[in-house]
């Protein structure tokens, strides 16, 4: 008896878990440590590894990110894609080639600047490739996203969303690994 | 050391400590520890309020230097650190859909779902009860109808709304995003190329059009059939002389925006 119970207890707290971090309920997505700590209980990180493990046959994963480098309350849990999505498929997220192209750059910048670096020589190495008034109107974009963060100096920093969904380091490894024109003609 | 001289040299530490925090530059191109020593040999030198306001500010400066360089030796020790020179060589040299390829691949989009909340609902229903019947939002407001008219482009500068030279350069700007934008194809859709973050920067880009054409810095073709509109910029300014031209009035309404912009 007491095993059925516990069972229908562990469902009822995997159901809140996903209404959670599915549904959408601050102006940001997920849900916050503190928050799944009231609804779940102190052994909420162990309904998250089973809903983690429901979602995998979904193809979705739970993903903890933090603001700084210790773990504290304030850290945000999110649901997001277990693996890549094709480039034919993000087209149908409303996103544009150009306006992902644009943000691979910047993040990059950003990333082998140590984590910082100023929008104006972002715009910069964009405008070789854009037009200026696009990339002014679609940096803003990122930064309202949360892929990017804007300081009162000027700085581009990474923003919450890249943290949440973007393997940094395999975005420059695959960019590194790259083969440009050139280098397919000396190849 | 006079004291214009002190004050001159702390104000020099002051503004590349600031340059190293501000512009990124390297934190290890700066000698601490030289400007320390410098540091203390004017401090007992130092005589009135800003001089020691200064040397604090110059101080603090510098101990942000070396937190920078903290931060600098722990990115490079990190798995992020790639080599910069050989990343920005491939961001310059890739296309955009090779470096769309690279952010789709490395990309885990959040799932979420949105809902209406508990606080919506109570919002909308304050927003329910405050609206007003039909009957009067639909009446007429009792005003006096003026038509539109035409302000000519003399008309804004003896306004001082904008300036001869003003003009001419946000012409020419204009008329290089124009090439920029067409690229290859020397073609470009009139929508796309209007379209901006706000309906007022979309009409003030429809009217620099306007005069872009007018004055032959481009030409504009129309395809009703397809209802394109298709803008080609010239080469060098030239007002074409074997063309009929004519007027074309383009109407832009916010609505008419608001589709296209959601419509991509």
């Amino acid at each position: 008896m007491a095993e059925a119970g516990d069972a229908a207890e562990m469902r009822e707290k995997l159901a809140r878990a996903a209404q959670l971090l599915l549904f959408r309920h601050h102006m940001e997505p997920g849900a916050k440590v503190w928050e799944l700590k009231r609804a779940l209980g102190r052994d909420y990180e162990r309904v998250l590894e089973v809903l983690d493990g429901e979602l995998e046959r979904l193809g979705l994963t739970i993903k903890r990110v933090g603001e700084g480098e210790e773990p504290s309350d304030s850290d945000r849990y999110f649901v997001t894609l277990r693996g890549n999505p094709k480039l034919a498929d993000v087209r149908t997220f409303g996103w544009r080639i150009d306006d992902m192209a644009m943000l691979t750059v910047a993040l990059a910048q950003i990333l082998v600047k140590g984590g910082k670096v100023p929008l104006k020589e972002v715009e910069r190495v964009l405008e070789e490739k854009f037009p200026r008034w696009r990339v002014e109107s679609t940096i803003d974009r990122f930064i309202r996203r949360g892929y990017l963060s804007e300081d009162e100096e000027g700085m581009l920093y990474i923003g919450w969303r890249t943290r949440a969904e973007i393997d940094q380091k395999k975005l420059l490894t695959i960019l590194l690994g790259k083969e440009t024109e050139g280098e397919r003609a000396t190849g | 050391m006079m004291a214009e001289g002190r004050k001159e040299l702390l104000m020099r530490i002051i503004d590349l400590c600031e340059s190293v925090r501000k512009k990124g530059l390297d934190p290890f191109d700066v000698e601490v520890r030289e400007f320390f020593d410098r540091l203390r040999e004017l401090l007992p030198k130092l005589r009135r309020e800003e001089e020691f306001y200064l040397d604090i500010q110059a101080v603090l400066g510098l101990a942000d230097v070396v937190y920078q360089q903290g931060e600098w030796v722990k990115h490079r020790s990190s798995a992020l650190y790639l080599d910069p020179l050989l990343i920005m060589l491939k961001v310059h040299a890739l296309p955009p859909r090779e470096l769309a390829e690279v952010l789709a691949r490395s990309w885990h989009p959040i799932v979420d779902i949105e809902c209406l909340t508990p606080g919506g609902i109570d919002e909308a229903a304050e927003y329910w009860k405050n609206l007003p019947p039909m009957d009067e939002r639909l009446r007429e407001p009792e005003t006096a109808e003026v038509l539109t008219g035409e302000l000519a482009r003399k008309e804004l500068a003896k306004m001082g709304v904008l300036s001869e030279e003003d003009f001419v350069a946000l012409l020419d700007k204009s008329w290089r995003e124009l090439r920029e934008y067409a690229g290859e194809r020397g073609e470009v859709s009139y929508w796309s190329f209007i379209s901006d973050r706000s309906f007022e920067r979309t009409v003030l880009r429809a009217w620099i059009v306007s005069f872009l054409v007018s004055y032959g810095y481009a030409t504009m073709e129309i395809k009703p059939l397809e209802e394109e509109i298709i803008l080609r910029p010239m080469p060098k300014p030239e007002r074409p002389e074997q063309v009929t031209t004519f007027s074309v009035p383009i109407s832009i309404s916010r609505d008419e925006w608001l589709r296209r912009v959601k419509g991509g």
